[in-house]
């Protein structure tokens, strides 16, 4: 167990490309950290530099009360589990397991040991004479992790290690990751783009954009108070609705679209122009004439437990995304009369996107 | 292994006729020929022969000079695929490494690859040159009395020399497809397995390149034993006293500056069988080490 701090760390490319605009960050004992972002955004670079993989240009690593900026990766006590498994392919999975363990001058018996035992931990018992190419790649991920927990590092680090398997495989690992990182209580840092692994696996939530740590935070803080209009539209799916809007002049009410007025009870000037975002759960469907809002119809997705509806907001806004529980049937252009409480209307700054 | 019944029909024997007449015409043909050649006796014009059976093989097998020429060959032929394999991974691991101008020490490096042999051979006897070599005055200033027109070694050494630095380019450009082949996360994973970066290739990237190795000794073991004559042929012609010559050059000596049809023959036959044995032995016990 150990913890990982990160004071002003930067991240600058020989061709004057910042990848990363220093970013402070404290990980604790056991904690399960999220980098989360869009491709591009500097995630998977943060991740090499606490592995040593990447260097760092300026500010500080810190490993348990040691800078180890300049440390060789192998003398970090970290784990990394890779995206595309990274096993060694001339070697069995026993080997593959006991090849950190080897170098690090550990006895036969020793080796012996946590390797068996790291196998009965993820139920690889069975292959372990098998080489990775006769695996199917939930095994081989497993593999890697095997590769990563007979260590017993300090910190284990993910590179997007489900993003190569399929839907179903994906939420089974998930969970196992989950349950494996609780139960050996290791710090984690876990590099995703997909937002449902990192709201599901985070103890805390780090969304990245453009190389700056947009917000960090617990998972549910993030999706209740995003705190800009990029971490709003990044975290939940379907995505947050965004629409242009003005505050009253008592300001007890912002319009938005062709004049359809919503209730607020935000701190905020009167009249002044606003980006007014809605997530599509908040939306309540009324019976008719009861809501302030009404809109059409545009096109329905019915996904069995849900049913997301794509509304019609007047001319100058986008559609507007409703999802409902259960299976609704509505018509091409039928009228809806909606309702959304005050308390989960998010305002943001036009200009900045900063939350109101 | 599954078998598919194809409809019979002439066109798939059409598609590999072209292929089939030039093995034949060039391989099998010749190799036929040489066969019945080698059972011969012919006088130096080839207005007369007689049918000797295995009397051209039991002289080529006794004779001294041909002792020598083969184990010259073995030793050659080891030599130079060892060294130029060798030189080549180190040169292909270090460009692998260089970050800037990478581009320029690849494409200086590959150059090589464009020097036919006969040229190669002109150049390094030019070096040797005892008149105005450069490489022979440096050598005999640094107090080495070398001499390759009398010294047997000497005179190896050179062709050895030569026949390696036509070789490294070409396996260095199979080194290096190989070094780039190996998944960068693989190189990464072990980087965090093992600190020491010597270990870290005898443990990883060697056995990754295995395959290309491999294939490289058999490449470059059919390159010293053949496709040197040019470079023999212009440095030292097999020179002093036939201690250069391989077995390869030993065939065209006889045969056609001595005018021995039948006992060149007689090698060349030799030779087929040594090939063949040498091409089973690595496929049989080489290759089956090297997949992973």
């Amino acid at each position: 167990m150990a913890t990982v701090t990160l004071n002003q760390a930067q991240k600058t490319y020989p061709n004057g490309f910042k990848a990363i605009h220093g970013i402070d960050l404290k990980i604790e004992h056991g904690e399960f950290t999220v980098l989360v972002g869009p491709s591009g955004c500097g995630k998977s670079t943060l991740l090499r530099m606490i592995a040593g993989l990447e260097g760092i240009s300026d500010g500080e690593i810190i490993i348990d009360d040691k800078v180890v900026n300049t440390v060789a990766p192998a003398d970090r006590d970290i784990a990394m589990v890779f995206q595309n498994y990274a096993l060694y392919p001339h070697m069995n999975n026993y080997g593959n397991m006991a090849y950190g363990l080897k170098n690090r001058g550990y006895s036969k018996a020793e080796i012996d040991a946590k390797v068996r035992e790291a196998a009965r931990i993820l139920q690889l018992e069975d292959h372990l004479e098998r080489k990775p190419r006769q695996l199917s790649g939930g095994q081989r991920q497993r593999v890697a992790m095997g590769r990563a927990i007979v260590r017993q590092p300090k910190v284990f680090l993910f590179d997007e290690p489900l993003s190569n398997l399929d839907a179903k495989l994906r939420v089974d690992m998930r969970l196992e990751i989950k349950n494996l990182q609780q139960r050996l209580g290791i710090t984690s840092v876990y590099v995703t783009h997909d937002q449902v692994e990192a709201m599901t696996l985070a103890d805390r939530l780090i969304v990245m954009n453009g190389g700056v740590a947009e917000q960090i935070g617990t998972p549910i803080d993030i999706y209740e108070k995003p705190a800009s209009q990029f971490v709003a539209g990044f975290i939940g799916s379907p995505a947050m609705n965004f629409l242009k809007g003005k505050v009253s002049d008592d300001k007890k009410h912002v319009t938005v679209g062709d004049g359809v007025m919503l209730d607020l009870d935000h701190d905020v000037e009167a009249g002044r122009d606003v980006t007014v975002g809605i997530r599509p759960e908040h939306l309540e469907l009324l019976k008719d004439g009861e809501g302030r809002i009404n809109a059409g119809v545009r096109m329905v997705e019915s996904l069995g437990a849900e049913t997301l509806a794509y509304l019609d907001f007047g001319a100058n806004a986008d559609n507007v995304t409703l999802r409902l529980q259960g299976t609704h049937t509505f018509e091409k252009g039928e009228k809806l009369s909606l309702s959304v409480p005050a308390s989960k209307i998010h305002l943001f700054d036009i200009e900045s996107g900063q939350r109101i | 292994m599954k078998r598919v019944q194809f409809e019979h029909s002439a066109v798939p024997y059409l598609f590999i006729a072209p292929q089939i007449l030039i093995i034949s015409i060039f391989f099998l043909w010749p190799a036929v020929q040489a066969l019945y050649q080698s059972f011969l006796l012919e006088d130096a014009f080839g207005m007369s022969s007689q049918f000797v059976w295995f009397r051209n093989f039991e002289d080529v097998l006794t004779s001294s000079s041909w002792t020598r020429s083969a184990i010259f060959t073995v030793v050659f032929s080891v030599l130079v695929s060892v060294l130029s394999i060798a030189i080549s991974l180190f040169l292909a691991v270090r460009a692998d490494e260089v970050i800037r101008g990478a581009k320029s020490y690849k494409t200086l490096l590959m150059w090589g690859y464009a020097i036919a042999p006969p040229v190669a051979g002109l150049l390094g006897i030019m070096m040797f040159n005892p008149l105005m070599g450069d490489l022979y005055k440096a050598f005999n200033s640094f107090g080495f009395e070398f001499n390759h027109i009398e010294n047997a070694n000497d005179a190896a050494f050179i062709v050895i020399l030569i026949a390696v630095w036509k070789q490294v380019s070409v396996n260095f450009i199979f080194f290096l497809s190989g070094l780039q082949g190996i998944p960068k996360s693989v190189q990464e994973a072990a980087t965090l397995d093992c600190k020491s970066p010597e270990r870290r290739f005898w443990t990883i990237t060697f056995p990754l390149l295995a395959p290309t190795t491999f294939f490289l000794l058999v490449i470059n073991l059919t390159y010293a034993f053949f496709e040197t004559f040019g470079i023999i042929d212009v440095s030292t012609k097999g020179a002093p006293g036939g201690s250069t010559a391989t077995l390869v050059y030993k065939v065209y000596v006889d045969g056609f500056l001595g005018a021995d049809m039948g006992g060149s023959a007689a090698q060349s036959v030799l030779l087929m069988i040594m090939v063949s044995v040498l091409t089973v032995f690595q496929f049989r016990f080489i290759e089956r080490k090297v997949h992973y």
